[in-house]
């Protein structure tokens, strides 16, 4: 699980440092910097499956080990905090642990520049021990790398366009592969309703796509366990109390998959179904892949959802998260949302802000808003956020 | 017109999923299968002060087109619940309130008696039964990939014997008697 993140002139970043739990909420007015830190995110994903820079930040086309990869908002051309230096570093810090390796954490340093396109600094230790670094990359041909495995000192050149991390993961390191892990395996989910109506071009699938594609082929994978099917059919029940008696899949003319759901007895194909089913189904069936990723991250999460409806998509996302194995991001726009936190979530709800003169956003908790503890006790969280309180208050 | 039921519990987050199939199953048992019931969510009451608080201020006018309202809190803090009612119906709400013993995880618990490792009388009297027995139960006996871990499977599990239910908590038998009246008395 990632625990910190520090993000350095990027985007509207200028400085910012946040401490993450299971269940994180990025909440904030349009253009504060909620979607520029998910953008953050897909840079240490991209940088975890080894992308060089110009690749993580401005796309890469389909290949034969990678599926087409979507550049970061605004490319290569506009990664730097508006306001400092071109050649100033845009630079992370991910502190984590391991799932399933005790109290073992790592930290993970990385700085780059954008317009030259290579890294400038890499650092990675474990534990507190440092596994390697490499800096200064400008004086050498090639980066100098000094790996500190097995009481050893040793150095190599390493390619200056990609991290280091992935080159030494190479070696077969465990550590360095759970760390490649750990920021590689994060999923975007952003359920698109045309592809969610679709058959899937699958039949068995670990993973839905990010626009749900292959959507159908999950819900096949979901129905093939009767306990997991009857768990995520409670949620579809829970949406719709007395309509959804049933779901599954039908057959295209060549057995390709379709979603169904049974509604008081009758069946109702994917394409007959609201968009604000699908969604919610879909969100529901990420929670139920085969391969969970390590991060989920979904934007907007109340789009097409009922106002009734979403302390139901709050409680998805809590304890689904509290299971352990994924951890979730998430954006909303809804003070219904924050209504059905937990005050201990609170602290793991961020409220992004950007400032009119500088440009520069601003990430904060909403535990460490001034007096937002002694207010909320008294005022629901709702209304605040509705009037703007936050905003003003930071 | 479907009969309307606004059910009150002392904290929506999970009580809703074993308070709406019970009250479905109540109803049922009375003649009314189609009843609309709902489950107050707004405002998201936080306790038995505020769920009280709510009932004699911003609900009334609110929930008012509901034809009955079911407060049903926990035992352990429950109090003076006939002048409640009584303040109630003089604004022309009917309210009936009924306290769980100890709490509203004992209805669930009590169609699972066999599962339990202390007899059901120190159930019911159990001041921390939440905390020390209920959730260990769920741990073990529902599914946390479910909504509310599976609490309303469980509780429907419960409802398969309805007067058993009613048996060994006494005090939904008495809710399930004073319904029953009030129904008879309004057809």
């Amino acid at each position: 699980m990632i625990e910190q993140i520090t993000i350095k002139n990027f985007k509207s970043f200028k400085d910012v440092s946040l401490k993450l739990g299971p269940l994180n909420l990025f909440i904030g007015t349009n253009a504060s910097g909620k979607s520029n830190f998910f953008d953050a995110l897909r840079v240490l994903q991209g940088i975890g499956y080894g992308f060089t820079i110009h690749e993580i930040l401005d796309g890469k086309p389909k290949s034969a080990t990678s599926e087409v990869w979507e550049g970061i908002r605004g490319g290569s051309a506009g990664i730097g905090f508006a306001s400092e230096n071109a050649n100033k570093p845009t630079s992370f810090r991910v502190v984590g642990k391991f799932p399933d390796e005790g109290d073992r954490s790592f930290e993970f340093i990385i700085a780059f520049s954008s317009k030259e396109g290579r890294f400038r600094e890499e650092r990675l230790s474990i534990s507190g021990d440092i596994i390697y670094d490499a800096d200064e990359r400008k004086r050498e041909p090639f980066p100098r790398v000094r790996y500190y495995g097995k009481g050893l000192v040793k150095l190599g050149d390493a390619d200056q366009d990609r991290p280091v991390l992935t080159q030494i993961a190479r070696e077969g390191d465990r550590a360095i592969e759970l760390v490649v892990r750990a920021l590689a395996d994060m999923q975007r989910i952003d359920p698109s309703a045309a592809l969610l109506r679709a058959y899937s071009q699958a039949y068995e699938i670990k993973r839905m796509g990010e626009h749900g594609e292959n959507f159908a082929a999950l819900i096949r994978m979901i129905c093939s366990d009767p306990g997991t099917k009857e768990a995520y059919l409670s949620w579809l029940r829970e949406l719709r109390p007395r309509d959804v008696d049933d779901v599954g899949t039908l057959k295209g003319a060549i057995g390709e998959p379709m979603v169904m759901m049974k509604e008081r007895g009758r069946e109702w194909p994917a394409p007959t179904l609201s968009d604000g089913t699908l969604r919610f189904a879909a969100i529901a069936a990420a929670f139920f892949q085969p391969d969970m990723p390590g991060v989920l991250t979904i934007e907007e999460i109340e789009n097409s959802v009922h106002a009734s409806r979403l302390r139901l998509l709050v409680e998805l996302l809590r304890s689904r998260a509290a299971a352990g194995k994924t951890q979730v991001m998430a954006t909303t726009h809804s003070p219904i949302v924050l209504a059905w936190l937990k005050p201990e979530e609170y602290a793991t709800t961020f409220y992004c802000k950007r400032d009119e003169e500088t440009g520069e956003s601003q990430i904060r908790p909403l535990t460490e808003i001034p007096q937002f503890n002694e207010i909320v006790s008294k005022q629901p969280i709702s209304d605040l956020f509705a009037e703007g309180w936050m905003e003003a208050a930071l | 017109m479907s009969f309307r039921v606004l059910v009150i519990p002392e904290d929506p987050t999970y009580n809703g999923y074993i308070l709406q199939p019970l009250v479905e199953r109540m109803l049922a048992e009375l003649d009314k299968p189609t009843a609309d019931v709902r489950v107050l969510t707004n405002p998201k009451l936080n306790g038995y002060p505020h769920a009280v608080s709510a009932i004699r201020g911003d609900l009334i006018d609110r929930y008012r087109h509901f034809h009955l309202w079911l407060f049903l809190p926990d035992g352990d803090r429950a109090s003076d619940l006939g002048s409640l009612e009584g303040e109630l119906a003089g604004q022309g709400v009917h309210l009936f309130c009924c306290a769980a013993v100890p709490e509203v995880e004992a209805w669930l618990l009590a169609g699972h008696r066999d599962k339990l490792s202390l007899p059901w009388g120190d159930v019911r009297q159990h001041t921390r039964l939440k905390e020390e027995v209920f959730e260990s139960f769920l741990k073990e006996f529902g599914d946390s990939r479910s909504p509310g871990g599976g609490r309303e499977r469980l509780m429907r599990e419960t409802l398969s014997n309805y007067r058993g239910l009613l048996s060994v908590c006494p005090e939904l038998a008495d809710l399930d008697d004073r319904l029953r009246t009030f129904l008879s008395q309004s057809a």
